[in-house]
């Protein structure tokens, strides 16, 4: 592919020399290493093509096809190291925008040599009038860039991460196939019920299983993106960026203390049994008790009772002509024992 | 038909999966066409996007159907308007241009016909060449809207020489009022034409994606890039036209490049100017927001972009230059161009529609020269406005050819979503429906939308008349697969060869077999040569196979179709995936069974697939074998779907492959295939298959008459109103 790249000296190319390679100088001329070594062997020396002075320590592998472009890259990033100025730096956007193309002139001058004398002017009057901002831009990476590491760290912690997890995931998933058909095989060899009706509860069993894989594998998504903010909206690990961050807090104002008064509720029939006494008065005979799993979670057999009941005797909370009444009794007696509603 | 009543009076998305040949075309358009009619204010514009030509001509044909049923029921002319869309090549009228045979030509070359500057220089000097066609059309046909009526590619033509208007003009002109347009998915799905053609359809518009099964891979297609050394080495060339034309500009006229520089400085108001109101459609290559800026300072003149553009593409060449497989993010791209080149991000995004307005003044007649460096210029701005999605994979070689330096960058989207986004997001309704569609979920998932209504329809048949069936051993009970391991084995391949020659003993007419891939049939078939099947086979029929050398395809698919029409009998081997699989139908005597050998995964060592699953899994919760599973057996589905195009057709259907008979691909097959699937033909060998195969091809053969299917798949208009049926749809409707 780079078969064609031609040593302008001594004429060797890639083809005929694969250890061949093109170094380039200031003026954007390639010469090839020996070339370098025995033209620059005191050190300094002209450019065979341009007659430019130049110095060895000057010179650099040619990394573009087009010598030209390594030039301007050279200057580029020369010129780039004092006009620093960001976005942030200038009032409107119109002016920031002037200022990249100026930039952009001057180093188009500088590769084609137009004007050179103007054009150094130039650069010199911006160094002296804009030394300190120069200086503070150095030490301070653009918002772009920030962005841009914080994208790829991100990147590499979530990949890190879930590879570890899905491997896990995988892993666990074979093993416990493993154990499953062993489970059944010693079943079908040491138990003495049907060889059918195992495999059948075996085929049930492993369908659960399937059934709630989804559920844990759709669980770390959300639990894997590492927060890079406090819970407060300041980043981590951004020291002085955002200067009003360091701003007290504005203080809230004070309101009154919020006081719990319950509800009263009124209703023109029995009252539902209290959720303590269900069991008692055998409500529980008609339901179906909560098995371990269900317990384990803090719910218990009462509870849906008990709200099955309260929804029965829902209806019987209206009652146009009572509503009046005690509405105007409410406001003399506070309580009522009515409360056992919301502890559901 | 009361699904999609549903979703259109919810005004969401649907997603439907109807057999093939069951009358989808005419069910879609005859309940969306009676919807406009009743009512005009919610749904304005019904947009059908199909896949090839010929399948919008065939829609145009339902539809002019449906127009003359209209007129003869209601008895007057119908104010509705439909017409059909295609690309210049199809629709270009002008003698000298459409004589070119590629698309891309006669893009470029009516470009240079009907610019407004080529015009103008046209008004100026009579010497310069414009299209009459165009001419006439802009002089008159702006202000006469076509007449109502149904018009496919071939009546467009013809009105366009009757007037002497263009036809391409007057139909994308057209679109804006027309009742019905029928298109093919990119106008819609490709954000570079998107923003041309269809950006001015209103809101309270149906669109219905037909054929749909690999939409995600289109919208996928649409946002990628790929970029190999040569298409550089032409923009590099391109560069310097572009260089050269500007010096040339500057010293001639440089009024033009300051006119266009001042309006840089401005900003992009006019292109803000068209989006406002939400008129638009919105383009995900440039989002909205770059226009609204201006365009940044260090590309604002013409030499500075120039010299800009040179860096970008001797960036990538050097990129290119690797010695080893490179994968990495649209955010490590970014920086290392930052290091490497200084560019930013900011001026790289601005990169397409800076090209686009050099290429505007500069007055350069012949795009075509320019596409790489419009390539390039998308990439730029796709690579620096997404992040997410999207990664960057560059391959010094190709993996089957390692030795051979080929360098090919690619930046490719994994993320379906993101193309199909704006058109979910823009119109009422979207309806995406196809004969393959199973597993329903999937489509949701991958292309990240909530439909309303999710459903798969079966078929209502007098008689069974497909006939799946699950191989899954030969006669000597070797199993049958075609998994990497035993892929070589011969007795599998043997045993394959045996299943085919038996079938094709008992078979009548044309019978269509799917491998793989190419490199599979090949190995296939020249076991088969050395193992004497070809000559066993050629007893019973002829046979043709599927190249990858497109001419050669179609002219074996001609000689097998005659050989099916005079009763010798054939077979056809073809490829899954490939241009058979896809759009070619094998109604009745054409295709009697389909064998399907192996199942048809995708290259799993491609980077790119590799790349697009860890995504899914990420992303998604898509675990990478349901993917490609679901993926296999789409296909599959697709291929198995060939034979079966109508209530009087009938066809066997072979899964040779013993991996087809486990759950987890069963129940991937679409619905109407799983219904005939019974559980005693999910293990067969050879011999029992063909036994079955003989048994039912003699019940099929019995004459079968308009009125056995009458009262079951077919239905009076008395027993359509009859109480019984009425009951009976109503119960169909509740439980499906």
């Amino acid at each position: 592919m780079d078969d064609y790249q031609t040593c302008p000296k001594c004429k060797t190319t890639k083809y005929r020399n694969p250890a061949m390679v093109l170094m380039v100088n200031a003026c954007g001329h390639a010469l090839c290493e020996s070339c370098v070594e025995l033209l620059f062997a005191k050190g300094s020396g002209a450019c065979p093509e341009c007659k430019c002075p130049l110095r060895r320590n000057n010179f650099r592998v040619q990394l573009f096809e087009d010598p030209a472009v390594d030039k301007e890259v050279d200057i580029r990033k020369r010129i780039l190291k004092e006009f620093n100025k960001r976005q942030e730096d200038f009032p409107t956007l119109r002016e920031y925008n002037d200022y990249l193309e100026e930039v952009e002139t001057i180093i188009f001058n500088l590769v084609f040599d137009i004007d050179p004398t103007n054009t150094n002017k130039m650069i010199d009057n911006y160094k002296k009038e804009n030394k300190d901002i120069t200086q503070k831009n150095r030490n301070r990476q653009s918002q772009e860039e920030m962005e841009l590491e914080e994208l790829l760290e991100a990147e590499k912690a979530q990949q890190s991460e879930k590879a570890n997890l899905y491997v896990n995931a995988e892993l666990e998933e074979k093993k416990q196939k493993h154990k499953a058909r062993e489970k059944l095989i010693d079943e079908l060899m040491f138990s003495d019920a049907d060889a059918k009706s195992i495999v059948a509860s075996h085929v049930q069993a492993t369908a659960a299983l399937a059934k709630e894989q989804p559920k844990a594998a759709a669980q770390p998504s959300s639990g894997v993106v590492k927060s890079s903010k406090f819970s407060s909206g300041i980043q981590i690990g951004l020291r002085g960026q955002h200067t009003n961050s360091f701003l007290p807090i504005p203080k809230q104002e004070d309101l009154p203390l919020y006081r719990y008064t319950a509800p009263v509720f009124d209703y023109d029939g029995p009252p539902p049994p209290p959720i303590e006494k269900l069991g008692k008065l055998n409500y529980f005979a008609n339901i179906r008790a909560a098995n371990i799993a269900e317990r384990a979670g803090g719910y218990t057999e009462a509870m849906s009772c008990c709200r099955a009941l309260q929804e029965a005797l829902g209806g019987l909370f209206y009652s146009p002509q009572l509503t009046h009444k005690t509405a105007v009794l409410a406001t003399n007696s506070s309580t009522q024992d009515t409360d056992d509603m919301e502890t559901t | 038909m009361l699904e999609l009543k549903r979703a259109l009076d919810a005004k969401g998305h649907c997603l439907l999966e109807m057999p093939s040949g069951t009358g989808k075309t005419t069910t879609l358009l005859s309940l969306i066409v009676a919807y406009m009619k009743a009512h005009p204010l919610d749904l304005t514009k019904l947009v059908y996007c199909s896949r090839t030509v010929p399948e919008i001509e065939k829609v145009m044909e339902e539809l002019r159907k449906l127009m003359n049923y209209y007129e003869k029921e209601m008895g007057m002319e119908q104010n509705i308007l439909g017409l059909a869309l295609s690309s210049r090549k199809n629709l270009c009228i002008n003698p000298s241009v459409s004589k070119e045979r590629e698309g891309k030509v006669v893009d470029g070359r009516c470009y240079s016909l009907t610019a407004s500057f080529v015009r103008a220089r046209h008004a100026a000097d009579d010497a310069v060449p414009i299209c009459e066609f165009y001419e006439g059309f802009d002089a008159h046909g702006k202000e006469f809207p076509l007449p109502p009526g149904v018009y496919n590619l071939d009546d467009l033509k013809e009105y366009g020489q009757m007037k002497r208007w263009c036809p391409y003009f007057l139909a994308r002109h057209t679109i804006t009022h027309a009742n019905i347009v029928v298109y093919s998915y990119h106008y819609l799905l490709d954000p570079k034409i998107a923003e041309v053609v269809s950006k001015e359809i209103s809101k309270t518009s149906v669109v219905v994606f037909d054929e749909a099964h690999n939409i995600d891979n289109v919208c996928i297609d649409s946002m990628s890039v790929k970029i190999t050394k040569r298409l550089l080495d032409k923009c590099s060339n391109s560069i310097t036209i572009l260089e050269t034309t500007i010096s040339n500009m500057k010293e001639n006229d440089s009024k033009r490049l300051e006119k266009e520089y001042k309006r840089l400085v401005e900003g992009l108001r006019d292109a803000t100017i068209a989006r406002e109101t939400d008129m638009a459609l919105v383009n995900p290559v440039l989002p909205s927001e770059i226009l609204e800026e201006a365009v940044p300072g260090t590309i604002r003149t013409a030499e500075h972009f120039v010299a800009f553009l040179k860096r970008v593409v001797e960036y990538i060449k050097t990129r290119l230059r690797v010695q080893h497989v490179v994968q990495e993010s649209p955010a490590g791209f970014l920086r290392d161009i930052h290091t490497k080149v200084c560019i930013d991000r900011k001026p790289l995004r601005f990169s397409a529609e800076r090209l686009a307005s050099l290429i505007r003044t500069l007055e350069i007649s012949d795009l075509t020269d320019f596409s790489p460096l419009v390539t390039v210029s998308h990439f730029a701005t796709l690579v620096s406005t997404y992040t997410k999605g999207f990664t960057i994979i560059i391959e010094p070689f190709e993996d089957r050819a390692p030795t051979v330096s080929n360098p090919i960058l690619y930046f490719s989207c994994l993320d379906s979503s993101i193309a199909i986004k704006p058109v979910f997001n823009r119109f009422q309704t979207v309806v995406i429906t196809s004969g393959t569609l199973s597993p329903l979920d999937m489509y949701p998932k991958i292309l990240d939308f909530h439909p309303v209504i999710m459903t798969s329809f079966t078929m209502t048949l007098a008689r069974p008349c497909i006939l799946p069936m699950i191989v899954s051993k030969g006669n000597d009970q070797v199993a049958m697969s075609s998994r990497y391991e035993t892929r070589e084995d011969t007795a599998v391949i043997r045993n394959y060869g045996n299943l085919l020659v038996e079938v094709a003993a008992a078979v009548p007419d044309g019978i269509v077999c799917f491998f793989t891939s190419y490199l599979y049939l090949e190995t296939i078939v020249s076991s088969w040569y050395d193992q004497g099947i070809i000559d066993q086979l050629q007893r019973h029929k002829l046979l043709f196979i599927e190249t990858q050398d497109a001419a050669e395809t179609s002219l074996a698919l001609i000689n097998y179709i005659k050989a099916c029409d005079n009763g010798r009998g054939a077979v056809l081997l073809s490829v899954a995936r490939g241009k058979v699989s896809e759009g070619i139908d094998f109604d009745h005597h054409l295709g009697r069974a389909v064998l399907m050998f192996g199942i048809p995964y995708v290259y799993t060592q491609s980077r790119i697939l590799r790349a697009r699953l860890e995504y899914l899994r990420d992303q998604f919760q898509i675990k990478e074998n349901d993917f490609l599973t679901f993926d296999a057996m789409r296909h599959a589905a697709q291929c198995l779907g060939r034979c079966m195009r109508g209530k009087t057709d009938y066809g066997i259907m072979i899964l040779a492959d013993k991996r087809f008979s486990r759950a987890d691909k069963r129940s991937k097959l679409p619905k109407w295939i799983q219904e005939h699937l019974k559980d005693t033909n999910c293990n067969l060998s050879t011999e029992e298959c063909v036994q079955i195969c003989k048994r039912w091809l003699r019940q099929m053969a019995q004459p079968f008459s308009r009125e056995d299917q009458l009262g079951i798949s077919l239905l009076t208009l008395e027993q359509l109103q009859s109480e019984e049926m009425q009951k009976k749809i109503q119960q169909r409707a509740q439980g499906v």
